[in-house]
């Protein structure tokens, strides 16, 4: 049984097709980097699966159930865009709220643990209107994690959160999945983040998914390449790139020689052209990279 | 690894517990609701002195010459209604609509700023992705915006009876008895369900446009208002009673209904 399947999926806002045909699994025990630019239908896809907005069409399964029952639903957690509290109450009692909403038998408890987790418990009592962006955050990924939901829809909600924020919220994505039965759906531009923790991979563009797969299958897919500092930067790239396909300088200033994996032949072709190599070392192209390779059309 | 998740039903009556115990919660912890209850309060003792000063006072139109007497309250209960052979406080000019039933006006403003508030703050978001059963959220909207009503109304029915010993005015009933009064005021009570309904289908509609919903709630409780004071005369009786608790189920049903709807087919971020 997978945590989420999505067939078929179309929502329109008047004549602008939002989401077109999307199709989408979410295995259980997985934390699914949904990616995609600004309007991509990423936002829609989730707020469809929340019940938030209606569908226009193609199915949502949660663990088997249609996305509408009431069963499958009270076991969710979401944050979508902003916390959704108010300002002028404390966070305690946002969360309180929350927890009672979710008809959460030890609710003060429940609230402690939760804010404990994203290191929030001793800013329980301010009021949220007076919360930095970061702790917002924290706020509405605590709130998510009320009630232990089986399904977190998460958009962004790595932004604004600082480098130990970030890394918390690590902890807290992969602790929530350790038992398999958890999965987690995470949106983010954060590609370089969300490539630590995530075990699978969708990537929509313009309302339709165009590649979906595993951690395992991304790695295998992203090519590895040869980075290069020498004394003459100029001669080196021309050098290099009259003997390989694809020669590029990267924005730390290294020459990428890609679909290579040990760096001799290179060393030997410079040093026989008398260009001396400063530094070197071998790597492999992240998310971020596959995926805006991707985007341009690389694949 | 793959196990069994068990996904428990929530019954009605805890779901229906919990969400009321959270609007009722949030409602009692708004300025807005004392504010509103302080105003009902004040509002006819302040205007009941006001108008007995006023009594008798003569203006003079500058351009025309005409001399107007004004003419205060002779009862303590024309706040309230009319009585027979009189006429309800605010029947002049001044102060036009100034007696209780402009506390059914005054509820839209909370219900609206109540209920924008759930969709502005993304308190929505949260609440519709884990109750998929939108009824509940009418359901409990309808009763606090009830309460909230029945509350102000009984607020301004003190203030009328304050500000009336205050004033020095009659609490004479002209023929009418006390069980008159209560059936008039449990009838407005009743009646109240009647514009809760409506404004809480025109809140939902709006979501979090507050102004949207303020203005439209205003307009459509002005077509019935006018209705009040002949639904719910100071002489009513128990079919006045009966008359408004069944028109406010009635419309508490259908109109809750069609919000579900609403809510049901519109986006609700």
């Amino acid at each position: 049984m997978n945590a989420a399947e999505i067939k078929n999926l179309s929502k329109n806002f008047g004549p602008k097709q939002a989401v077109c045909g999307l199709n989408m699994t979410v295995p259980m025990g997985a934390i699914y980097g949904f990616i995609g630019e600004n309007g991509s239908g990423k936002s829609t896809t989730e707020k469809m699966i929340c019940g938030l907005i209606p569908t226009g069409g193609g199915s949502i399964k949660l663990y088997g159930k249609d996305y509408t029952d009431e069963t499958v639903r009270a076991k969710m957690g979401v944050l979508i865009e902003a916390p959704g509290c108010f300002p002028g109450l404390t966070v305690w009692d946002n969360m309180m709220l929350q927890a009672e909403n979710l008809s959460i038998p030890n609710a003060k408890r429940e609230v402690i643990k939760v804010l404990k987790t994203v290191r929030m418990e001793g800013a329980a009592g301010n009021k949220y209107k007076n919360c930095s962006l970061g702790m917002k955050q924290r706020v509405g990924i605590a709130m998510a994690l009320l009630g232990d939901p089986t399904l977190l829809v998460l958009d962004e909600p790595l932004n604004g959160l600082d480098a130990d924020g970030m890394r918390i919220m690590r902890e807290v994505f992969t602790d929530v999945v350790k038992d398999g039965k958890r999965s987690i759906i995470v949106s983010s531009h954060l590609l370089g983040e969300l490539q630590k923790v995530a075990t699978h991979y969708g990537i929509i563009r313009h309302g339709k998914m165009i590649v979906e797969m595993t951690a395992e299958e991304l790695d295998a897919s992203c090519r590895t390449y040869v980075a290069l500092q020498a004394a003459d930067m100029g001669r080196a790239k021309r050098c290099l790139g009259l003997k390989y396909s694809r020669v590029e300088e990267d924005e730390a200033g290294y020459i990428r020689v890609y679909d290579l994996t040990t760096p001799e032949d290179v060393v030997t072709h410079l040093y026989q052209n008398g260009i001396c190599v400063t530094e070197i070392k071998t790597d492999k192209i992240g998310l971020e990279e596959y995926y805006i390779d991707l985007m341009k059309g690389g694949r | 690894m793959e196990s069994k998740i068990v996904f428990e039903k929530n019954p009605f009556s805890k779901r229906m517990k919990s969400m009321l115990r959270v609007d009722f919660r949030r409602m009692f912890k708004s300025l807005l609701l004392y504010i509103l209850i302080a105003s009902a309060l004040l509002m006819p003792v302040l205007m009941t002195v006001m108008m007995a000063m006023m009594d008798g006072s003569v203006s003079v139109d500058p351009q025309t010459g005409a001399e107007t007497v004004m003419q205060g309250p002779e009862n303590t209960w024309q706040n309230l209604g009319t009585l027979p052979g009189g006429e309800a406080m605010g029947g002049g000019e001044v102060f036009m609509m100034c007696n209780i039933n402009m506390m059914f006006m005054a509820v839209a403003v909370l219900i609206c700023l109540f209920i924008s508030d759930d969709f502005r703050s993304g308190y929505a978001k949260n609440l519709f992705t884990v109750r998929a059963k939108k009824g509940d959220y009418v359901i409990s909207k309808t009763l606090c915006g009830f309460v909230a009503g029945a509350i102000m109304l009984i607020a301004y029915f003190v203030g009328s009876v304050l500000g009336g010993a205050i004033a020095g005015l009659s609490f004479d009933l002209h023929g009418l008895n006390a069980g008159n009064l209560f059936m008039c005021m449990l009838a407005k009570i009743f009646l109240m369900l009647v514009f809760v309904s409506i404004f809480v289908l025109i809140s939902v509609a709006a979501k979090q446009k507050a102004w949207l919903a303020l203005c439209g709630s205003l307009g459509g409780g002005m077509l019935l208002f006018m209705t009040v004071s002949m639904i719910t005369p100071l002489g009513s009786t128990f079919i006045h009673v009966v008359l408004c608790a069944a028109g406010g189920a009635l419309f508490a049903l259908g109109l809750g209904a069609v919000s579900k709807v609403v809510l049901n087919r519109s986006s609700l971020v």
